[in-house]
């Protein structure tokens, strides 16, 4: 519950944040905290100094690019994502996950960026911003480069950002006027913890041109599931065909099991989450 | 830019009143609160901020206070229980859960009742689902919850009521 | 607060019966309560605990060097020291050889359950105290841990405590009527292989705490605390430490719920003591959440094996016998009381006359328990109520009128259950129909009809029938342990007028948000015909200045009858005070006077009267106007204890009468399940209360709020599980789900008052209620299943067991129950 001896500095600036992480091994970034602090109540990692950027505005814009995409600063809040008129209009399903992700308290503080860079498999954003093929914008003192989302997270708290980087941005390209996203989830309780989870994206009104589906929950990171992708693409967007192609989901998975759900039960609920992700996806892209 | 530091100086406002202080850069923004400016009405009921007992107001938001730093602290305007009711003047949220019996033992209703402020500020006219989602951060052991919606419920109409009057 | 006289009749005021507005609010809505992590004295350190990572594990070597060698580090306590420092160990309830176990306020030796405490750190600040506590070096040899409760008690299981010889803490064999004849001659015996009734808490949302003094000047050892037993825990820790009764002192204000748990404390309160003594300071203690959910202490978890039920053909259950398993934990910490606490309620809410019941309490590799909400009975409840509805499942009995058959019905009351509890009034049948009509259980009738099975969603309706017996009879604890010194109960209370005609009150309860300085005052106000806000109850608890008694305390739905008990009889004592000294200072004869408002008059003469302030005065500062025989008797101070009519068990036969009250609770629930993951939602909830007369409905209705949302979650979300190396799954709400507003159904409350005959008041103890939602939860998936399914084996039901449970049917999986018809 008590926090190791810990240096705390606030930079002004995103070169300056840059700056302090560079300037010590044990520096992080603290955005919204909603992860990293009960990280240090328990002791499980050190950070000898914190980088707070939860203020810098420079992190925290939402902007429509001139493709009709988006890009979200790292440091936007999920009450931000939920509130914010540009991403409802556009994507509303970023801001329907993003408006059940645990509580008010939580919302208010947690950043998109920091639900990235936590890459814990249960996590929210994560598998829907790979179905949504994202961009993650990463800057260091030496410049910027983009990582698309499904290159990104490498495992529990690892991801593509390495040392002296941060996420700076996070840019969501447009839906096709014929896509659709979809998402759902098997959670402990309301609005709380994934036991099993899948987002997708689906493109093609009555054959499926192309689909992304994406199970978070059963393995370290978010995966795509190539074989019930392929199966989907050129079938017909009905709820029989999706139900078929969820049948490609089964042993290739190794999800771990824990209190909350066997290995057995994760890969049973994955299917069955892929094909109600994909079902949500094709009604709203007009199916 | 505010350089690094285990310890911290820091310039904030608490319940309308400005001041300083120095600060331990680990202190939990809740052990400030109630260690440092001594004040008991913020609680503690878990480790990991699951369970609401330790929410404020910082510059207008809800937060769970033992999830932030006290160097977080600094610039900030911080609202806690202790603020709401001047001259012990319950505030309409605090009458109506008087009223209601939406407490039991007391001790998640600081965390709740700062939750049910905060909603009402930003949403008047709450449905059912939005106050259960309001203090859904808000674990409470005594009541089931059935109290406490019913008396953010009745803070709402009270104050539309009031509103209605005034106008 | 009004003591002038008034000119119109005197009118009675009673507010029993009525929801005046609580007397504790407005200090906690504003964030005033006192709770034990606001208390603060000079000089004290921070203390922090030292705890076992290990299940089961030898303590090869303790080193505290590093420790002392931090900045701010006042002293360090290990477990060799602690003992050096006892008398003996802890007192224990149980006979030999589990009663020869040696508990010191430390662990010495070994570790026996992941959290055992094996040192405790002192410290200038909180956060050093943890710093020092990671730098406490302890050398452990992890041994093989036991954590299933029924092979635990296996002679070649690892062994916990060496001097006791096995794991078995306790057992013996529950036998009246004559089962095995009705199992014999029964139209149908039904058969189920094993239930399960799982490790949970009510998890208060505070947590323990303490700040512990032994003054080294007067050897005073004072103590703030939560702990909601002080008596108890006296008498358990001063022996154990080496200190007079009359030198603990305990004290407290506000305390944040505690449900049973908090009377579990004592180990660690023992270990503060001993800590301050050696560090010359006082010792504070804020326990967090992860030790807590290690170490406070967790719900019997209790294992059902070869249930057999005897039917008769008309659906009347004869008895049932079984073999229960209940799980103490690593130490025994108020077990094994539960060993007998269940036969309060042997035959549930049924006119069953035979039952056996072979009880083996076992202890193993995981937290001791403790209390909690609906202690020992919940669990018997459950597995009668998982009987009733297994029976009309496989029989094909309509559940509602199997129950109604069977029910104890309203004209047996009082009724002597088969081990001499007599059950006080009630009426089981009504309230069910009540909360069937509260949920409109037709509708989900043809809703479940509607929808069958395959449709992706089934609904299942459910009831739960449940029992809270309250207000022990101590002597129970004789069935257990024959040598044990205790028998009946009691609450105390002091009602008083203070020095300018105040009116006061204090009692040895500890109350946790039930409102006792509110109903006391109602009590109390009624009897001396004033307003409840002109009489003050001093709030919490404090040993020098209330009044108490051994079975002082907030605890197993008695304070309506205990502790309102003995605030009637001291109110009426001093009604009888004041009356008798108005009529001398009145000159008129004592049937003559009337008491309203703090004024005492004669009747039809209102000229004629004195008030309070007056009548205080004759006895405090004004006494040579009294007659000498009237100074030695009168003073305005009365104490009464209310003792209930209880006789000493028959530890031979275990028979006796065990409680004063059964309060009843019957519930019915719908949910909708699932069908591909197994999720539960409750789409309706009812929940009728009988506890008698309500003395403040709202708080007894935010009493079944509380225990029904506790039940819901326990039901769901919430267990407590450890693997195979006695590691704790659930060490954190991360882990461990606490039901939040999202998960909690709206519930609809219906309620009968059937006064007891045995009260002084006509109220029934309440609160803890007898665990329903677990019965009605259970019930309506069961409902939801079918025929080919497998039962309801366990009470804790998330998702991945509704799923396997919908599914173990087509998968042609053992379905646990048999039957056997003539």
């Amino acid at each position: 519950m008590l926090l190791e001896s810990v240096a705390y500095a606030r930079p002004d600036t995103v070169a300056e944040a840059l700056e302090a992480l560079a300037s010590s091994d044990g520096a992080a970034p603290l955005a919204g905290g909603q992860s990293l602090v009960n990280v240090l109540k328990h002791r499980v990692a050190s950070v000898e100094l914190l980088v707070d950027i939860s203020r810098l505005e420079e992190l925290r814009q939402i902007a429509r690019g001139s493709d009709g995409g988006l890009e979200i600063g790292a440091c936007v809040t999920y009450d931000e994502l939920d509130r914010s008129e540009e991403i409802r209009s556009s994507h509303p399903l970023l801001a329907e996950v993003a408006s059940h992700i645990e509580d008010q308290q939580i919302r208010d503080r947690g950043t998109i960026g920091g639900n990235c860079c936590l890459s814990d498999p249960t996590n929210n954003l994560p598998p829907l911003l790979v179905a949504l093929d994202a961009t993650m914008v990463i800057e260091s003192a030496s410049g910027r480069r983009e990582v698309p989302a499904a290159d990104f997270f490498h495992g529990y708290f690892a991801t593509a950002v390495g040392e002296g980087e941060l996420l700076r941005s996070i840019t969501v390209p447009p839906l096709a006027a014929d896509a659709g996203a979809g998402y759902s989830t098997v959670a402990v309780g309301g609005d709380s913890k994934a036991i099993a989870r899948a987002a997708a994206m689906v493109r093609g009104n009555g054959t499926i041109q192309d689909a992304r589906v994406v199970l978070a929950c059963v393995s370290p990171t978010p995966m795509r599931h190539g074989g019930m992708e392929e199966a989907l693409r050129g079938a017909e967007a009905t709820m029989e065909a999706v139900q078929a192609a969820a049948e490609q989901i089964g042993d290739d998975l190794e999800p771990l099991g824990d209190a909350h759900g066997s290995a057995d039960y994760r890969r049973a609920m994955a299917r069955v989450v892929a094909r109600r992700a994909v079902c949500q996806a094709m009604v709203k892209g007009g199916n | 830019m505010v350089d690094a530091g285990t310890v911290q100086a820091i310039e904030f406002t608490i319940n309308g009143d400005k001041t300083q202080a120095t600060v331990e850069s680990r202190q939990l923004l809740v052990h400030f609160i109630r260690d440092t400016l001594g004040m008991k009405g913020t609680h503690v009921g878990c480790d990991t901020g699951s369970c609401g007992a330790c929410s404020v107001i910082v510059d207008g938001k809800l937060v769970k206070s033992c999830m932030m730093l006290a160097p977080q602290a600094d610039g900030a305007e911080i609202e806690t229980i202790e603020g709401l009711s001047r001259g012990g003047e319950l505030t309409p949220v605090q009458q109506a859960f008087h009223e209601e019996h939406g407490l039991q033992c007391g001790y998640c209703t600081p965390g709740v009742v700062m939750a049910a402020t905060f909603l009402l500020r930003r949403n008047p006219e709450p449905t059912e689902e939005e106050i259960r989602r309001s203090v859904r951060g808000n674990i409470c052991r005594c009541t089931g919850y059935v109290n406490i919606l019913r008396s953010i419920e009745a803070a709402a109409q009270a104050s539309r009521a009031e509103v209605e009057e005034a106008a | 607060m009004s003591t002038a006289p008034t000119e119109t009749p005197v009118e009675t005021r009673s507010t029993i019966g009525q929801s005046v507005p609580r007397v504790e609010d407005r200090r906690l809505l504003q964030g005033q309560g006192e709770f034990v992590d606001d208390v603060w004295m000079h000089r004290t350190g921070h203390a922090h605990f030292v705890r076992s990572p290990h299940g089961h594990a030898r303590i090869v070597s303790i080193d505290v060097s590093r420790a002392l060698s931090l900045d701010g580090v006042y002293t360090v306590l290990t477990g060799e020291e602690a003992k050096e420092m006892c008398a003996v160990p802890f007192f224990q309830i149980a006979p030999a050889p589990a009663g020869n176990l040696e508990e010191w306020p430390l662990a010495v030796d070994k570790v026996r359950y992941h959290g055992d405490a094996v040192a405790v750190v002192l410290a200038e600040t909180r956060e050093l105290a943890r710093d020092a506590a990671e730098l406490v070096d302890v050398e452990y040899e992890p041994l093989p841990a036991v954590v299933d409760t029924v092979k635990a008690a296996d002679p070649d299981a690892p062994i916990l405590h060496e001097v006791v010889g096995s794991n078995v803490a306790w057992h013996g064999t529950y036998d009246w009527g004559d089962i095995d004849f009705a199992l014999e001659n029964a139209d149908h015996v039904v058969e189920i292989d094993r239930l399960h009734f799982h490790r949970f808490s009510s998890t208060p949302l505070e947590c323990n705490g303490a700040v512990v003094h032994w003054d080294p000047g007067t050897n005073i050892v004072s103590i703030s605390s939560n702990n909601q037993m002080p008596m108890f825990a006296s008498m358990v820790i001063g022996p154990t430490i080496g200190v007079a009764s009359n030198r603990l002192t305990f004290s407290s204000q506000d305390i944040g719920g505690a449900f049973g748990i908090k009377i579990g404390s004592y180990p660690q309160i023992a270990a503060l003591a001993l800590l301050s003594k050696k560090a010359g300071r006082p010792a504070k203690w804020t326990e967090y959440r992860t030790d807590h959910m290690l170490s406070a202490g967790h719900g019997n978890e209790r294992t059902f094996l070869d249930t057999k039920v005897a039917v008769q053909k008309d659906g009347t259950i004869l008895g049932f016998k079984t073999r229960a398993f209940d799980d103490a934990g690593a130490y025994l910490h108020y077990e094994p009381l539960g060993a007998v606490i269940w036969s309060q309620v042997s035959c549930g809410c049924y006119r069953l006359k035979h039952l056996n019941v072979d009880y083996t309490e076992t202890l193993t590799n995981k937290c001791p328990t403790i209390p909690n909400r609906g202690y020992s009975r919940l669990q018997h409840l459950w597995l009668t109520e998982r009987i009733i509805d297994i029976v009309a499942h496989e029989l094909g009995f309509d559940p509602v009128q199997l129950r109604k058959l069977n029910y104890v019905q309203p004209e047996d009351y009082p009724y002597e259950t088969p081990n001499g509890c007599v059950y006080d009034s009630g009426d089981l049948p009504r309230s069910l129909d009540i909360a069937l009509e509260l949920i409109d259980v037709e509708k989900w009738r043809a809703r479940q009809r509607e929808l069958g099975h395959g449709s992706g969603k089934r609904i299942g309706i459910g009831i739960g029938s449940t029992l809270d017996s309250g207000t022990n009879n101590f002597g129970q604890a004789r069935i257990v342990n024959p040598d044990l010194p205790f028998s009946g109960n009691g609450e105390a209370c002091f009602a008083k007028l203070d020095l300018y005609g105040e009116v006061n009150v204090n009692l040895g309860t500890t109350p946790q948000g039930q409102g006792h300085e509110t109903t006391a005052a109602q009590v109390v106000a009624d009897i001396l015909n004033m307003s409840p806000d002109q009489v003050q109850v001093t709030a919490g608890f404090n040993q020098q200045q209330n009044t108490y008694v051994a079975f002082s305390g907030t605890y197993a739905s008695q304070f309506a009858v205990t502790g309102l008990g003995a605030a009637q009889g001291a109110a009426e004592k001093l009604r009888a005070e004041i009356i008798e000294l108005a009529a001398y200072a009145l000159q008129a004869d004592a049937d003559q006077i009337e008491l309203a408002d703090g004024m005492c008059s004669v009747r039809g003469d209102a000229e004629r009267a004195i008030p309070f302030i007056g009548i205080a005065n004759m006895i405090y500062s004004n006494n040579a106007v009294l007659t000498p025989e009237m100074r030695d008797r009168l003073s305005l101070n009365c104490r009464h204890v209310y003792t209930p009519p209880f006789q000493v068990p028959d530890p031979e036969k275990k028979t006796g009468n065990l409680t004063l009250t059964y309060a009843s609770q019957i519930h019915a629930c719908v949910v909708e399940v699932d069908e591909e993951t197994g999720e539960v939602k409750i789409l309706d909830y009812a929940a009728v209360d009988d506890c008698g007369k309500r003395i403040h409905p709202q708080i007894v209705e935010g009493q079944v709020h509380g225990a029904t949302a506790l039940g819901i979650g326990a039901a769901l979300y919430e267990a407590f599980e450890y693997d195979e190396t006695g590691q704790l799954q659930q060490a954190s709400f991360y882990d461990y789900h606490a039901l939040t507003a999202l998960d909690a159904p709206d519930i609809k409350t219906g309620e009968i008052e059937s006064p007891s005959p045995f009260t002084p008041n006509g109220a029934k103890g309440m609160g803890e209620g007898g665990g329903a939602p677990l019965h009605a939860i259970c019930s309506a998936i069961q409902d939801a299943l079918g025929p080919e399914d497998a039962v309801v084996y366990d009470s804790h039901n998330p998702w991945e067991r509704v799923w396997s449970l919908v599914h173990s049917g087509e998968r042609g999986e053992p379905r646990g129950v048999k039957v056997t018809s003539k």
